[in-house]
């Protein structure tokens, strides 16, 4: 049986529509606002990457990407809207179990269930109602060999996730997130906690990881917006100060701001 | 300026008031702690000493088989014109004294003390089950729902407060509280609706009356289920928060419904925990005497809840029959009041004259119980060990 992934040339047949489109949209935790006014699009196949200081909005940005705010007391977004696959995502019909199968989340620290590898990258599929086990053991092999663990976990699926090294422990959590075979793979600083050697091998990742899903990361790392992602978008105090492809930005920005946030010269 | 060297220590202390302070600070808090250890001791070793001798024997298989295995029942001690004593039932004593002939001096009989401990033993046990089985449903899905579902706020504080005043309220108020609901009130099913039935909903086919369940094993487990509830609840719930975020943030992610995360990736992990305290709940419940008084609990009881007496069935009676039969013995073990351990302790302690052979019985039955209490303690932190390796993060 085969994956029933869209491949990269049926994606650039015609120029489809952004994968993700966010529209003057305002988010606010409560009294005090997060977001003001963001607009953003995602295309299919691309790595966006989100940059700014810290409490900048980044993360909550992301976050708004599969409603997984909707956890947090009080956290809305108060104008505007979010597309999905052209889906405006807080319509009363969409299931939010749906949406996010189709965009998978990692989050900053790797955090495997205590369970064995072949069960943590199962745990999509399992409570998404499936049961055949050749179906599973063909997701478990295909989302690790994406997430380039295959080869040195193999001969020890049925052992436990947690006596993996922290690096591999992060990219068996990317494998468990694209077992659902997600469109929009998000990245919530994946890399923050882990040594420059892991970091360069879940960057590699990345690149292949974009033939196949679209990503969106958030990095506190400026080099390494520059070497994973194909746009950038900056954020300040919540607003989105400046999107462009990461080349240009980084290059030649539009904005004071950011120039001034590339050459470091605030914080 | 260099050192000159001397042999002034420059470090040396002042003798000061705060050096002192300190010493006495430590000495008064290590003496505290001393003195809990002692008593803790005292009442280990007084309870052992007086206690093992009942409850083992130096004779295989070691262990006092009589004690643990026979109902209670009256002590008959016979004397005999020179002074030794024959400790028998009620059926070997007209036996002794015929065979004493003019020989017999005098017969005492000591109630309770004679025979063994099983009935409170069973009691006890079927009292556990039931109560922990109602606590742990009750205080878990309370747990949960606290834990995962509700919004914090008001509420909240509020149900969190209600759970911390039951538990300080004191266990006699829990008995009469189960005396008045469930001995008293508590609905269930009949053909003929007693007189003092509060409500009868008729149905059709059968009653709902609420009548009570009259002091029973299960009126007694309720109760002792509400006075065990806050320890379990509060446990459990900090059980279920000490499972890390990211593993609800990682499942919800992954498309799963909140249950399925609590399913799957937050219960599993908080379920050690919550056993363990759930066996302290056993511990306690086993421990309790007052919410058991009016509910369960019977001084005295010549038959185990699944000795009643049943009519006997025909030669030619159906397997159904049969089997009807069973299904209503076994039933009928809940709606049986039984003797109970600390209940029996009471009555021996201050409710029958006290000699040596009343003694005797006292001291075996807090042996047997506080044995049973450590070997279930134990075997909650064995519990915890092995599944904290299995579920370890």
């Amino acid at each position: 049986m085969t994956a029933p992934l869209m491949t990269p040339a049926a994606a650039s047949q015609s120029t489809p529509p952004p994968v993700v489109q966010v529209r003057d949209m305002d988010f606010s935790y409560g009294a005090s606002v997060a977001l003001h006014d963001i607009n953003l699009s995602v295309e299919y196949h691309r790595v966006t990457a989100l940059i700014g200081p810290s409490g900048c909005g980044k993360s909550t940005l992301l976050r708004c990407i599969n409603r997984m705010n909707d956890r947090v007391t009080g956290a809305r977004v108060t104008r505007g809207e979010v597309l999905v696959k052209g889906k405006n995502i807080h319509d009363a019909d969409v299931d939010l179990t749906q949406l996010r199968k189709q965009v998978g989340m990692v989050f900053q620290k790797s955090n495997p269930f205590p369970k064995t590898i072949y069960e943590n990258v199962a745990y999509g599929l399992r409570i998404h109602g499936e049961k055949n086990k050749s179906v599973l053991d063909e997701a478990v092999e295909r989302s690790l060999t994406h997430a380039a663990l295959w080869e040195d976990l193999k001969d020890r699926l049925h052992t436990s996730a947690l006596a993996l090294s922290g690096g591999q422990q992060q990219r068996l959590c990317i494998a468990r997130a694209i077992a659902t075979v997600p469109d929009v793979l998000l990245m919530d600083e994946p890399c923050s906690a882990l040594d420059p050697i892991s970091t360069l091998k879940i960057e590699e990742l990345m690149h292949q990881l974009a033939k196949e899903f679209t990503v969106v990361i958030v990095t506190h790392n400026m080099q390494q917006a520059v070497r994973v992602s194909d746009y950038t978008a900056f954020l300040h105090l919540g607003k989105l100060v400046e999107f462009a492809p990461t080349e240009e930005l980084f290059t030649n920005p539009r904005e004071r701001l950011t120039e001034s946030y590339l050459r470091g010269t605030f914080s | 300026m260099t050192p000159s060297p001397s042999n002034d220590n420059p470090f040396a202390g002042d003798n000061s008031g705060i050096q002192k302070r300190e010493t006495a600070a430590r000495w008064a808090l290590r003496v505290g702690s001393y003195i809990v250890v002692l008593i803790t001791l005292a009442i280990m070793l007084h309870i052992f000493t007086k206690g093992a001798p009942v409850a083992f024997q130096s004779k295989w298989p070691f262990v006092n088989t009589k004690f643990l295995t026979e109902l209670p029942a009256t002590l008959h001690v016979i004397e005999d014109q020179q002074g030794n004593h024959i400790e028998t039932d009620v059926n070997g004593a007209d036996a002794i004294k015929k065979q004493l002939g003019d020989n017999f001096r005098a017969e005492k009989t000591i109630s309770y003390s004679g025979g063994g401990i099983l009935g409170p033993i069973i009691g006890t046990a079927l009292l556990v089950i039931v109560s922990v089985g109602v606590a742990l449903f009750l205080g878990v899905a309370c747990a949960i729902y606290l834990s995962e579902y509700a919004k914090h706020g008001k509420f909240l504080e509020m149900v969190r407060l209600a759970i911390l005043n039951l538990a300080g309220v004191p266990s006699v108020v829990f008995g009469l509280f189960g005396l008045g609901a469930f001995v008293l009130t508590a609905p269930k099913f009949v053909s003929v609706v007693a007189e003092r039935s509060v409500l009868a909903i008729p149905l059709g086919f059968t009653t709902l009356s609420f009548e009570g369940w009259d002091t029973c094993v299960l009126s007694g487990g309720f109760t002792l289920a509400f006075v065990i509830l806050p320890v379990i609840i509060t446990a459990s719930e900090q059980c279920l928060q000490a499972v890390p975020q990211g593993f609800r943030e990682t499942s919800m992610a992954l498309g799963a419904t909140r249950w399925q995360t609590i399913r799957y990736s937050v219960l599993p992990f908080a379920t050690p925990g919550i056993l363990t305290s759930s066996i302290l709940g056993i511990a306690r419940a086993a421990g309790e005497t007052a919410p058991i008084m009016f509910t369960a609990a019977l001084a005295f009881k010549d038959k185990l809840p699944w000795q009643k007496d049943m009519p006997p069935l025909p030669v030619d009676a159906s397997i159904f029959a049969h089997w009807e039969q069973s299904v209503s013995r076994f039933l009928g073990i809940f709606t049986e009041s039984v003797q109970a351990l600390p209940y029996h302790i009471y009555t021996l302690a201050a409710k029958i004259p006290q000699n040596e052979y009343a003694e005797r019985a006292q001291y075996g039955s807090v042996f047997v119980f506080l044995v049973l209490v450590a070997s279930l303690a134990a075997s909650s932190v064995m519990l915890r060990k092995r599944l904290r390796a299995k579920y370890r993060w």
